[in-house]
């Protein structure tokens, strides 16, 4: 048996290895159609691994946009 | 440990576009009829074990220390009282002095003891010293421009602007414009059954018996969080009591549970208590939105302004779809996610979809009564075209007829007395594509057959979906298949969310099944006489084609492989399912005016999930999804007190849920589409009732709720305000 590892479009190898959403961990298919309803918006929750918790262990909030190079508690 | 690789991302058409050699059968036994959920019995007798009812030797109970300050610093902890308490076994601190706590119910300590007292006793004894701090206890507060900056980065994260169209065009078309403010509360998940687990170690082996809605994705975060390999966890979930997106990692409570097990060489059962669950296992974000939004006078969507926020406490996650569905061709909005002090959200069945589908839909019948339009052909001029994954056009005719919806009154029961009645009606759309899933099945000689998949069943049916799949392919009874899932150790199926678990496993079931019968087949065509292309599996029986006569019974055809039992593996193969939903929500309501009291007494809820598996159980999943949403719309509401942060109802006495008397009567329309293959169906009617409700008390009262929950004060305040001429 091997064991998968979680993959998302919004978490790949320049976030930290600890940020994790539960889109990582649900294999879903995109609806590609989704956008001819509704605008883009962003739902997502983070969490860290490390924290299991919104705050990384920094005690700031966990975001793609936050947790790559530069913020001192990112593994990669 | 094998070798880690990535789980494939694939797109999933509206129609499944055939699959030809494991294509869904066309006459099916089983399929689309109402099958029981096999594992019923075992429920209501209580042989089902939840996490909650592992007893392992020598198990220990875990009890975790947390803050009762939404803000602060811990200056200092100290455990030597709690270790020397009787039966205590285990105690650490979960954080360092000087940490910074940022909600209330943060995980600060935790200690295990013999019996659940005594843990609860050696708590208490856990000696912490804070240095309160003043927290962030309101999106307005967090907002305000003198607010301290309480989180390092700022109180507000900034969302992407979306511009589409030109907006003064837009307006300079508009006959009327409506100008208003809109806001959903925050929910939390409420889950029968609470977050936690068992943990137990073997050496550097954890096995852990956890409340999760993904085995596999709670072993990934045993293993990441501990630092050690995932071929060194083991989740089991045999039953679980909802999670409503909760509950895809080990959280806090588990690898604090894991560690106490490791400290004190012995299996620790850790489940939080239902106070635990409000402050720290998620919430769905508060939504408001203030709305500029105008309508031609012939009734066609013109233009749509908005400033958006909500906050999922200490974290993101705030954003939602809006407007929903309907078309405005020239529209601007600004979101914000806001920061307070208060625990984070969580995905929650649909996230942003309830919030994004009663702004824009209340505001729909706010701009139809301007245009002096029904709802509904109000709602039908401004729809995207009708496609298989966006049937509203179809819907609501269909919605209508079943709802008696031509017996509406025009906005306000003009009926004499204090009790109003009121129609009220919504849409929603939903993705629901899976992948990914995996499955191992054998034929034994005996007859009996086993299928293994690593999924879970949070509830929903899926047990029964892998039984139903596998009999209608082998031709056997639902009770011949012996479906055994909620293991790590069966092969990877993903997590049970995003109502993906049917598009995802069902196929990997259907796959995995005919290939084990094609390999019975091959066995068992020479004997036969008959080309295994030929041979047919009905009835308990393996036969030809054409001549029914010309075969054996399942169980002489598996007596046939000797002491070699047939075993295969199979995976999810494109073609069998699809993605997106739509559906559409009729609601009546009776408003006692002098109350303020509203109850639902009727709801029609049309909704498509592709092909139907189990009628039954998805008909059971539209009536969960509604009564979640009637929830959502009278009762439930995270209540922060302003001043200290603190929650002041986190129980099930005052965070108010509806009882058996509040359920309205339901009818679930399914709309079988089996040409497009298996979908998901978990979120989608949970998303549109509470708006449909709040059409319904407008339509009754002739007042307009823009606020969720639409308890009896709103109700009451918005008839007062009213009868002074204040609005509209």
């Amino acid at each position: 048996m091997d064991h998968p590892t979680p993959a998302s479009r919004l978490v790949n190898d320049t976030h930290c290895a600890n940020l994790r959403h539960k889109g990582m961990y649900v294999t879903a298919t995109p609806d590609s159609r989704e956008h001819d309803f509704y605008d883009a918006y962003d739902a997502t929750v983070y969490w860290c691994t490390q924290t299991q918790k919104p705050l990384g262990p920094d005690g700031r909030p966990v975001h793609a946009d936050h947790c790559k190079g530069g913020r001192g508690c990112c593994e990669h | 440990m094998a070798e880690a690789r990535q789980v494939p991302e694939v797109a999933a058409p509206a129609v499944a576009q055939g699959n030809a050699a494991y294509a869904w059968p066309t006459h099916p036994t089983y399929m689309g009829t109402d099958v029981q959920r096999i594992d019923g019995p075992d429920k209501v007798t209580g042989r089902a074990k939840y996490s909650y009812d592992i007893q392992r030797p020598n198990m220990l109970y875990g009890r975790i220390v947390r803050s009762p300050h939404p803000r602060a610093r811990v200056v200092a902890i100290d455990l030597t009282m709690a270790r020397q308490a009787p039966g205590v076994k285990a105690a650490l601190a979960v954080v360092e002095p000087n940490a910074i706590l940022m909600f209330q119910g943060e995980e600060v300590a935790a200690v295990a003891a013999a019996t659940e007292e005594q843990a609860r006793d050696a708590a208490r004894l856990v000696k912490v010293q804070y240095e309160v701090l003043p927290p962030l206890t309101s999106v307005e507060q967090a907002m305000s421009p003198d607010a301290p900056k309480v989180f390092p980065d700022g109180n507000v994260r900034e969302g992407a602007a979306e511009e589409t169209g030109d907006l003064a065009a837009g307006f300079k078309a508009a006959a009327h414009v409506v100008e208003q403010t809109y806001n959903t509360q925050v929910q939390t998940h409420v889950s029968l059954e609470t977050h936690g687990c068992v943990c137990e170690w073997d050496g550097d082996k954890l096995t852990a018996w956890v409340s999760t809605q993904a085995v596999h994705g709670t072993r990934e975060g045993f293993a990441q969080a501990l630092k050690i390999p995932q071929a060194n966890v083991r989740v089991i979930t045999q039953y679980m009591g909802g999670g409503f997106g909760s509950k895809f990692a080990p959280d806090a409570q588990g690898i604090i549970c894991a560690n106490l097990a490791k400290q004190a060489g012995a299996p620790v059962h850790l489940m939080l208590d239902r106070k635990e669950e409000h402050l720290a296992t998620g919430n769905r974000p508060s939504a408001y939105a203030k709305i500029r939004a105008g309508v031609s006078a012939d009734g066609m969507l013109t233009a749509f302004d908005a400033q958006t926020w909500g906050t999922g406490g200490a974290g993101v996650g705030a954003g939602f779809p809006l407007p929903y569905i309907y078309q405005f061709p020239n529209r601007r909005r600004q979101h914000k996610d806001v920061y307070i002090n208060a625990g984070g959200a969580r995905a929650m069945r649909a996230p942003g979809h309830p919030q994004g589908c009663f702004i824009t839909e209340v505001l729909m019948d706010e701009l139809a009564d301007l245009v002096k339009l029904d709802p509904v052909d109000f709602r039908m001029k401004n729809l995207p075209p009708d496609a298989p994954d966006a049937r509203w056009r179809a819907y609501f005719p269909i919605a209508a007829k079943l709802f008696g919806w031509d017996k509406r009154h025009p906005t306000g029961d003009a009926t004499p007395g204090p009790i109003k009645h009121g129609f009220g009606c919504s849409a929603n759309r939903w993705g629901g594509g899976g992948r990914g899933s995996h499955a191992h099945c054998e034929i034994l000689p005996d007859g009996g057959v086993i299928m293994r998949c690593g999924t879970q069943d949070i509830g929903t049916g899926t047990r029964t979906l892998v039984s139903i799949v596998t009999a209608e392919t082998l031709g056997l009874p639902i009770d011949a298949v012996n479906t055994e899932i909620g293991d790590s150790l069966y092969p990877f199926s993903g997590g049970s969310g995003g109502s993906t678990t049917a598009a995802s496993v069902t196929p990997a079931i259907r796959v995995t099944a005919v290939k084990a019968l094609d390999a019975l087949k091959a066995k068992v065509a020479p004997k036969l006489g008959v080309p295994p292309a030929d041979l047919v599996a009905s009835d308990g029986r393996l036969h030809a084609r054409n001549d029914r006569a010309k075969g054996m019974t399942w169980k002489e055809a598996c007596r046939t492989l000797g002491a070699e039992p047939i075993a295969v593996d199979g995976e999810w193969q494109p073609g069998l399912s699809a993605s997106g939903t739509s559906g559409v929500q009729m609601a009546e309501v009776e408003v006692d005016t002098e109350t303020g009291v509203s109850k639902v007494t009727r709801l029609v809820c049309v909704q498509d999930c592709g092909l139907i598996v189990d009628k039954l159980t998805a008909e059971s999943q539209v009536i969960g999804g509604v009564l979640f949403g009637v929830n959502y719309a009278l009762f439930e509401d995270r209540i922060l007190d302003r001043n200290t942060g603190q929650m002041v109802n986190p129980n099930m006495e005052w965070y108010l849920i509806g009882g058996p008397s509040d359920v309205p009567e339901i009818t679930a329309h399914l709309v079988d589409q089996p040409e497009r293959g298996v979908i998901g169906l978990g979120e989608p009617p949970a998303v549109a009732t509470a708006a449909a409700i709040a059409n319904a008390i407008a339509n009754a009262t002739g007042v307009r709720l823009r606020s969720l929950p639409m308890t009896p004060d709103k109700v009451l305040a918005a008839l007062e305000q009213q009868r002074a001429g204040g609005t509209r």
